[in-house]
């Protein structure tokens, strides 16, 4: 409904991945929804691209405190164990719901989802489409939602939550022409996905700018663990534009052998019982500790094989990843993938309870942007079940909260009175966003990025607290949005520095070279780091 | 790096003027896509309005088209001189179209009492029908999008995948009869414009045609057809002395042979378009090649695989299949026939071979230059269904001057006009604008159902192939023959 210009709704979702879209028909049972999408929805976020799979608990042999002790030991122990709890006990129902709704998945041979092994987990547990989970999975989610009564408004980012007497009542937003657009509401769900596009070489879509942790960090939502960013093992490295591109976990699960350039098979260094199955951050250090100390391929990265595996398994299992090689002149059938670690995933994110809700009231949050799920490092598998589990959390909790009167208070003016000032001075600015964000991504990357030492981190925040300073500038109103996301990757680089900083200590995917506490993490003294608005710091536990 | 210039259509919806090709030089890495560039020239041009989002060629956001040609920005190589166009849907701004009314015509399964996943077979079969990413190449290029309310190939995919999935309550054969399955021209353009690579045709369009058969729903025209290849073997009622009544089984080429090729006409060569089959025989024969011409043959199947009905299939395929059997290379002059036989014929004992192929593979008497300018229009099922583009420009270039149209369906074929009439007119309408865009005064194509459908949408003559060839090499025997030094044998 529009009213005196503002869209307004009882229930408001921001983001259009696996999350969002969960989250909009889970609340379309309770009142109306709006779900507000940056890109056309459905092809926006990271579910889509999502190769792997989803894990869930589903056959005798396996149980949940298996899938809740791999994914805690996975996320070396920092992980909110009644997130994980809820995890792992509500992923196979939501994977049930998807086939119910006309997901087609792989079947096993005796019937039924077929699941695949990943990396760090005791059991195959990976229900998946091939190598287009993600796609699959989103395309059931967008049957739904059409379903459904939701008003969905595509190309329409997100770019300030507002704020009305402390609790979160909608947003302010950029369509594609440029124009300031209001969306009231008596909850609001943010489900905007990750932001590792503040890297030089990111797995992630174009709309992985971390908008979510930057609006919510901004309207007072703490947020924790930004420290924690996923380094996936395996990105292409050529060619140069294509640099990043995920390969999929799959390829190890489908038994894909790391080589380095002497030909050995060198996870027998690092992890010989689990070889190329161990955790991403493990191999991922250790694909980059090869490279670093010179056994890597001319191009900088190692090999990864599955030539030895039958050509008719690879179509099968891995058709995306054959396409996309053959697109670039590579035939994965017969010829080695060259890769590198990739940034992939933000494991921290806006701290939420079970019932999704942030430390803001009226605002929730699902997905890549909350944290906490899954610790210090994220098992393969374990996004596209967060994304159900806690999509559908979120939009039932939102939807459960009492009407309220939406409306534009004087406060909300304030607010929108501030953002057409910053409006106008982008359109009064001097230096265009795309180079700002070229110095913030290959800051990030040398400084925040696998290994980390102070020195490095403190650099890098200074460089990224003189980017924030620059005064951004837009062409056009088109060009507005540019502009915020840049301030958004800013304030996210900005975010996992001063994070990073706060932890001395080697953790899951967080590998200080310059450790004051070298404990194991079972035993680590440490809890979230946290960042909000109002205080920053380290938990720590005595023992 | 490398520097190249690119042009990229820019059209701003409040200037009032149409969009028009800008040059841009760019600096982009080796190995750089056409997106890569697009960023490039956003750097340099903010005002650049394109979309894209996942850059793997997974989310379907950045399909533009490439030369003329419908591709993912993200996965297609950039070269210098590329031009750079939006789909040919509603445009919105520069490269951005408007996509969304088009995804929203694609069905959403409904839930209804299984609720459990397909055994392995149907979900294989689905698999192949899933992996659209929801781009809007195929809908861009459809001409029965183009003409009509079709809801498109993609809807079509989906709603045969709905359609095989016990999951699903939607009775999706009505909903595709009622989206206009029958439109289809079975031109293939969505196919070969998918950057998935699925043949909605084959895959999605007959099967779904197959169903409404089952039910019923052919149309009445494409049942009488049926009947009529019931009860004669033939898809056409004669209108002409049909051409096995007009020859010999065997007929040999002047002078030595050079080869044989066994002659599968086809209905409309042989019962409509007879003479156009005889200067075949006369080209053919100038060339040193012996045409067999089997009398047992029928009708190849196409027009009961292109509408759903194949109750009588299999006879025919084993009628023609005996019929041939002797024969190492059988010669088609349809472009329909020949696509059947090559893609929808299992394991053949014979080579087919389409004319164009055959005169290529054994080369031709130089013709004579007729002072004519032609146009050629790109029989789909020759140029889709077989490949076969260059051969027959070839020998028009020796006879005549060649100005080139887009290659787009006149909407002869799938059963269109017989079935959707005003569909196929108004394709052959707009064929008509383009050829009359040419300046031509002849069009050339290699189809009977192309030249006898276009030739009710243009007032030029429109002549096969062939039938140029001969009259060049009649016009080479008159000049030879009104020369003081006249060749012993002028035919070869």
């Amino acid at each position: 409904m529009v009213e005196n210009g503002a869209t307004t709704s009882h229930v408001l979702v921001i983001g259009s991945g696996g999350a969002g879209v969960r989250a909009a028909i889970e609340a379309a049972g309770h009142g109306s929804v709006v779900l507000l999408s940056k890109t056309i929805a459905g092809k926006g976020g990271c579910t889509p691209m999502a190769e792997g799979g989803y894990n869930a608990v589903l056959r005798e042999d396996d149980d949940f405190s298996l899938h809740a002790a791999d994914t805690l030991k996975g996320g070396a122990f920092l992980n909110d164990p009644a997130l994980v709890e809820v995890l792992v006990r509500e992923a196979p129902e939501r994977v049930r719901e998807l086939v119910a709704w006309g997901a087609v998945f792989d079947v096993a041979p005796g019937g039924g989802v077929a699941q695949r092994p990943f990396g760090g987990q005791q059991r195959p547990r990976t229900c998946y489409a091939g190598d287009r989970t993600g796609h699959e999975m989103m395309v059931t989610l967008m049957d739904r939602l059409a379903a459904t009564d939701v008003e969905v408004v595509h190309e329409c980012a997100a770019v300030e939550l507002l704020l009305d007497g402390g609790r979160c009542a909608g947003a302010a937003a950029l369509d594609r022409d440029g124009d300031l657009r209001v969306f009231l509401a008596d909850a609001v769900v943010l489900a905007t996905g990750g932001g590792t596009q503040i890297y030089d070489i990111s797995t992630n879509s174009a709309s992985g700018t971390g908008d979510g942790y930057a609006l919510g960090y901004r309207a007072g939502a703490e947020l924790i663990d930004m420290e924690m960013v996923q380094f996936h093992p395996t990105g292409a490295i050529h060619p140069y534009d294509a640099r990043g591109r995920l390969v999929t976990e799959a390829v190890r699960g489908e038994g894909g052998r790391l080589l380095n350039r002497l030909g050995e098979r060198f996870m027998a260094r690092y992890d010989p019982v689990r070889m190329e199955l161990s955790t991403r951050d493990v191999v991922a250090r250790a694909i980059a500790t090869e490279i670093l100390e010179g056994r890597g391929t001319e191009r900088g990265g190692v090999w990864l094989d599955v030539t030895h595996l039958p050509p008719g398994q690879v179509e099968e299992r891995l058709p995306i990843m054959l396409e996309q090689f053959l697109a670039f002149g590579v035939d994965i059938r017969n010829e080695p993938m060259e890769v590198a670690p990739t940034a992939h995933h933000i494991m921290g994110g806006l701290r939420i309870n079970t019932d999704c809700a942030t430390t803001v009231p009226g605002l929730f949050a699902a997905g890549e942007c909350s944290g906490g799920v899954h610790g210090a490092n994220r098992l393969g598998g374990n996004a596209l079940a967060e994304t159900q589990v806690f999509g559908r959390r979120a939009g039932r909790s939102a939807g459960l909260e009492p009407e309220r009167h939406r409306q534009v208070t004087p406060e909300i003016d304030r607010q929108l009175d501030a953002l057409r000032r910053r409006f106008d001075g982008y359109l009064d600015g001097e230096v265009p966003p795309h180079q700002v964000i070229k110095r913030l991504k290959l800051t990030m990357w040398r400084g925040a990025g696998i290994f980390r030492d102070r020195e490095g981190l403190a650099a890098a925040l200074r460089e990224v607290e003189a980017l924030k300073n620059e005064r951004l500038r837009a062409a056009t109103r088109q060009n507005l949005l540019e502009c915020c996301t840049a301030e958004n990757q800013c304030l996210l680089a900005s975010l996992v520095c001063r994070a990073a900083l706060l932890r001395p200590e080697c953790r899951g995917a967080h590998t200080r070279r310059d450790p004051a506490c070298e404990l194991p993490p079972d035993r680590s003294p440490y809890g979230h780091t946290y960042l909000s608005l109002a205080r920053e710091g380290i938990e720590e536990v005595r023992a | 790096m490398s520097r190249m210039t690119i042009r990229v259509s820019r059209f701003d919806p409040d200037s009032g003027e149409p969009a028009r090709l800008v040059p841009y030089e760019v600096e982009v890495h080796d190995g750089a896509r056409v997106l890569h560039a697009l960023h490039a020239v956003h750097e340099q041009d903010p005002t650049l309005a394109y979309r894209y989002c996942c850059g793997s060629g997974q989310c379907g956001s950045c399909a533009v088209r490439v030369n003329g040609k419908p591709a993912l920005a993200c996965m297609t190589p950039v070269a210098d001189g590329d031009s750079i166009e939006p789909l040919d849907l509603p445009v919105v701004r520069d490269l951005v179209v408007d996509l969304v009314p088009r995804i929203e015509r694609i069905a959403a399964l409904v839930p209804g009492d299984s609720s459990d996943l397909p055994d392995r077979g149907t979900v294989e079969e689905m698999k192949d029908l899933c992996d659209c990413v929801e781009c809007g190449s195929c809908i861009s290029v459809c001409p029965a999008v183009a003409v009509s309310d079709f809801a498109g190939p993609t809807a079509m995919r989906q709603l045969e995948r709905l359609q095989l999935d016990p999951r699903d309550a939607g009775d999706r054969v009505v909903q595709a009869r009622d989206d206009g399955l029958f439109n289809c021209t079975s031109c293939h353009a969505c196919y070969e414009a998918c950057p998935k690579e699925i043949r909605i045709m084959g895959k999605a369009i007959e099967r779904l045609r197959a169903e409404a058969n089952r039910r019923g729903f052919t149309l009445p025209r494409h049942r009488e057809v049926a009947d009529l290849v019931r009860t004669t073997g033939r898809s056409v009622v004669r209108t002409e002395t049909p051409l096995f009544e007009r020859i010999d089984p065997v007929i040999e080429p002047y002078g030595p042979v050079r080869g044989e090729v066994a002659f599968f006409v086809g209905c409309m060569y042989s019962m409509r378009l007879p003479r156009t089959a005889l200067d075949a025989i006369e080209v053919l024969r100038r060339n040193g090649i012996r045409v067999v011409v089997p009398m047992a043959q029928v009708c190849c199947g196409s027009p009961l695989i292109r509408t759903g009905q194949l109750d009588d299939l299999p006879r025919l395929k084993a009628v023609n299949r005996e019929a041939f059997a002797p024969y190492p290379i059988v010669m088609t002059m349809c472009a329909g026939c020949g696509a059947t036989l090559k893609n929808d014929y299992e394991d053949l004992p014979f080579r087919v071979m389409d004319i164009n192929e055959v005169l290529t593979e054994f080369g031709i008497e130089p013709p004579a230059r007729l002072p004519l300018t032609v146009t050629y229009h790109d029989p789909c099922h020759l140029l889709r269904g077989q490949g076969i583009s260059e051969q027959p420009r070839a020998f028009i270039r020796q006879v005549a001057d060649l100005v080139e149209m887009p290659a787009r369906c006149c909407g002869s074929g799938g059963g269109v006009k017989s079935g959707r009439p005003e569909v196929a007119a108004a394709l052959g309408e707009l064929r008509r604008e383009a050829i009359a865009a040419t300046g031509a005064e002849q069009v050339i194509s290699s189809c009977p159902f192309c030249e006898f459908h276009i030739a009710g949408h243009t007032d030029l003559p429109v002549r096969n192939v062939t039938s140029l060839l001969l009259e060049a090499y009649r016009k080479k025997d008159e000049e030879a023959a009104s020369t003081p030094a006249p060749s012993p044998d002028v035919r070869r």
